[in-house]
């Protein structure tokens, strides 16, 4: 029994850690929320060196042909930092997928541009006003010799100012899944890119128009009409980073409220003292360590092909979604009148929380599918 | 990260696993679980479980091999406790005596001590209780008033305990009397006894608990007689001998884990046979938010556990965190019958005999709030927590 990280998965936080305590920490989502994309595009690079963006990319494509154990440390702590960025995306959905179903030619163009820093990628699925399951997908690719044709819009694509690369689901046929592809699309002048407002001002998201764009049908990852399947095995890389990511926004929460409650001091005394705040904090701890255990595992299931693993990672991530949006609504009332400025980091992990909520399915959603997955 | 279980513990599970299908009480493992309910019954039934227990070595197994243990390391206690669970093992009665008071007294009794109590113990000729809690002193410890006077080399023991655990089937009690007043810290001069429970000053009344059964006492010391050699550490330095005693549950809350696995597997099972409007439990919708929420929570509590347990192993014994367990698994358990209840209708008032499922989580859910208050309520837990694991400061008056 050994249900911890190992030592270099400590060590590399603790560089982490050291890295991002040295920027600042939140500074930088709070820069780029004032404009400031090149104070998040210089840490970005910072990481890159770290070895933050080749972790999961094997050694023949530039990468250090890690799994996805080692990626936990590196999304714990930018959820702490609140960092902006597509990580999730192209870290935890587009390197496995191209590892898993990408062309040699796919995964020599883009996975050392990845390792190296110079191309992020985001997933753009949702339609206006659609939801996410399958039969809402209209987004078309039709087929044209060598080419795609694309027409249509995606919205809320994360990180969609940023972003060099998009994966899309297309409808290719008209099976319900079995009529979806995963397409990668290089950005480019012809799609016409709106930034959209977000309640996380740290995330930008953007809706993206497709007038019959023009992608060479190699672009398609894995087979046509496929897209579906793929997707989701995508989704349990993603949604086990995602967990761990919130996991670490929560230590930070947890660790924020405890230290505001030795050092502030009402009626004579820290209010750390008064049962009503202290045992509000240890309800939080008690979550952010039950949310850690639910993420380390569910990260363990992928590495190791788990049987049990999509209910691992899906009750990972509706537990951690959930623990979140209640930890850090609680270190805002902790904190009191202070807790309600801008001024303290409170809010930005409140609306960070609110962002992952409902981010590519619901709580409810991901629910069903631990049903599903345990064949109830 | 690794969760395999190695050879040698493999080998160590299919052992106990055969031992126990030759050993257990006749039809146990085809489902027919009674134990007698008359006092005396039940007691000779207990002690003769653990009797065949120690004769089949199965008994304070992590005791060390010179005191008739077998020097099991954690990873062996752990898959003890599964398996125990697995087959819904008759209750241990001298549960205090083999994994509280044995262990103690095996570190730091006297060679006299060990020679009196120590087999007596394994064997369960001698089933041990604790006399702590007092009706002005609960969670509050250290305000104990039950007063042992030095007369001689007696003590004489005046005082009444209170939810003393099997103290009506107890010969022997580990007791916490007052035998100095210190003006500031009340845990300075309070001594530790090992007090013997036939004698004519000590009184036991069982208390009927909410959820029918008489688990535990109100015991009665009047001109109780202890002797200097019933002392365990110093006399006056009792609170460190409890502290210590505590520590000894290296496996913290392990087994109450595995039941509520088992208890959760068997919400599922329930639930998809049980059925409404002629679909099953299962199927609907708010049903299926629910358990997929307690899966969460359970799992959740589970590999909280085996982190900690990673700590134990690195460390050699458990740190502040096991709180963390106990206040997680007392309080899911809890919310977890209470729901089965829920979901079972009208239905979910019948009882005992008449309850809906085989299961009666009636008994269960009324069981549950014991575990929130015993062996240190959760307000009590989340003290330790907030203090001790966050380093938040303490209240005034402790």
């Amino acid at each position: 029994m050994d249900f911890a990280l190992n030592e270099e998965q400590e060590m590399f936080r603790e560089y982490l850690r050291k890295y991002l305590n040295d920027v600042g920490q939140t500074k930088v989502a709070r820069n780029f929320i004032k404009g400031d994309l090149q104070g998040f595009l210089d840490i970005h690079s910072g990481l890159t060196d770290l070895g933050c963006t080749s972790i999961n990319i094997s050694e023949e494509y530039g990468g250090l042909g890690l799994s996805s154990l080692d990626l936990v440390p590196f999304f714990e702590e930018i959820g702490r930092s609140l960092l902006p960025g597509v990580y999730l995306e192209t870290m935890a959905f587009a390197v496995p997928l191209l590892e898993l179903y990408g062309t040699t030619e796919q995964k020599e163009n883009y996975l050392p541009q990845i390792a190296s820093g110079s191309k992020k990628i985001t997933l753009a699925w949702l339609e206006p006003n659609k939801s996410f399951n399958p039969d809402e997908v209209e987004c078309s690719a039709e087929i044209n010799g060598d080419s795609l044709i694309i027409n249509g819009v995606k919205t809320l694509v994360s990180g969609g100012d940023i972003a060099d690369i998009y994966i899309l689901l297309v409808r290719t046929g008209e099976e319900v899944e079995e009529g979806l592809s995963l397409v990668l699309v290089d950005h480019s002048e012809e799609i016409k890119r709106n930034n959209l407002k977000c309640v996380d001002e740290s995330k930008h998201l953007a809706e993206l128009k497709f007038n019959s764009l023009a992608v060479p049908i190699n672009q398609v990852v894995g087979p046509i009409n496929q897209g579906w399947s793929l997707l989701q095995e995508g989704l349990l890389y993603l949604n086990a980073a995602l967990s761990s990511q919130m996991v670490g926004g929560m230590d930070r929460v947890v660790e924020m409220s405890t230290e505001y409650a030795k050092i502030r001091e009402q009626f004579g005394q820290p209010i750390g003292r008064f049962q009503a705040i202290k045992h509000r904090i240890v309800d939080m701890k008690l979550e952010l360590e039950t949310a850690r255990s639910l993420s380390y595992y569910a990260n363990w299931t992928l590495e190791n092909s788990s049987d049990d693993r999509a209910a691992a990672i899906y009750s990972a991530r509706s537990f951690a979604a959930e623990a979140y949006i209640r930890s850090a609504s609680q270190n805002i009332q902790i904190h009191g009148g202070i807790g309600f400025t801008e001024e303290i980091d409170c809010h930005l992990y409140l609306k960070r929380a609110r962002y992952f909520e409902n981010y590519l399915g619901s709580s409810q959603d991901y629910n069903e599918q631990v049903a599903l997955a345990l064949a109830w | 990260m690794e969760f395999t279980i190695s050879k040698k513990e493999e080998a160590f599970r299919e052992e106990l696993k055969t031992w126990l299908s030759e050993n257990l009480p006749y039809g146990w493992m085809e489902g027919k679980r009674e134990i007698p309910t008359t006092k005396e019954e039940y007691s000779k039934f207990l002690r003769d479980w653990q009797r065949t227990l120690y004769e089949g070595g199965w008994a304070g197994i992590a005791w060390p091999k010179e005191y008739g243990g077998r020097n099991a390391t954690i990873m062996e206690e752990i898959i003890y406790h599964q398996e125990m669970v697995r087959v819904k093992a008759p209750p241990l009665i001298n549960y205090i005596g083999i994994h509280m008071v044995g262990p103690t007294l095996i570190r730091s009794g006297s060679e006299q001590q060990k020679q009196k109590y120590i087999q007596n113990i394994l064997t369960g000729e001698e089933v041990w209780c604790q006399g702590y809690s007092e009706p002005n002193a609960g969670s509050d410890l250290s305000a104990i008033q039950t007063n042992a006077t030095k007369d001689g080399d007696c003590w004489i023991i005046n005082g009444q305990k209170v939810w003393t655990s099997y103290g009506h089937l107890a010969d022997r009690c580990f007791l916490l009397a007052r035998t100095n007043n210190h003006p500031e810290k009340k845990h300075k001069g309070i001594t530790a006894f090992l007090l013997d429970m036939k004698q004519s000053g000590v009184e036991t009344k069982p208390i009927l608990q909410m959820d029918g059964n008489q688990e535990f006492n109100e015991l009665y010391l009047t001109d109780a007689i202890a002797h200097d050699a019933d002392i365990i550490g110093e006399v006056d330095e009792g609170w460190k001998v409890m502290i210590e005693l505590m520590l000894h549950e290296r496996v913290g809350i392990g087994a109450e884990l595995f039941s509520l696995e088992m208890r959760f597997n068997e919400m599922v099972e329930i639930a998809k046979e049980h059925h409404v409007n002629e679909k099953p439990l299962l199927e609907d919708r708010f049903v299926r938010q629910k358990m997929a929420e307690f899966y969460a929570r359970y799992r959740g509590s589970l590999l909280n556990y085996y982190r900690n347990l990673t700590n134990t192993l690195k460390k050699g014994h458990p740190g502040p965190e096991s709180s963390i367990d106990k206040l997680l698994v007392s309080e899911l358990n809890k919310e977890m019958a209470s729901f089965m209840i829920t979901i079972q209708g009208h239905h979910g008032v019948l009882w005992k005999e008449n309850a809906p499922v085989d299961t009666v989580w009636q008994d269960e859910f009324l069981a549950s709030f014991g575990q929130t208050i015993g062996g240190g309520t959760s307000e009590v837990q989340r003290n330790t927590i907030g203090e001790r694991v966050l380093g938040l400061p303490k209240d005034r008056g402790r």
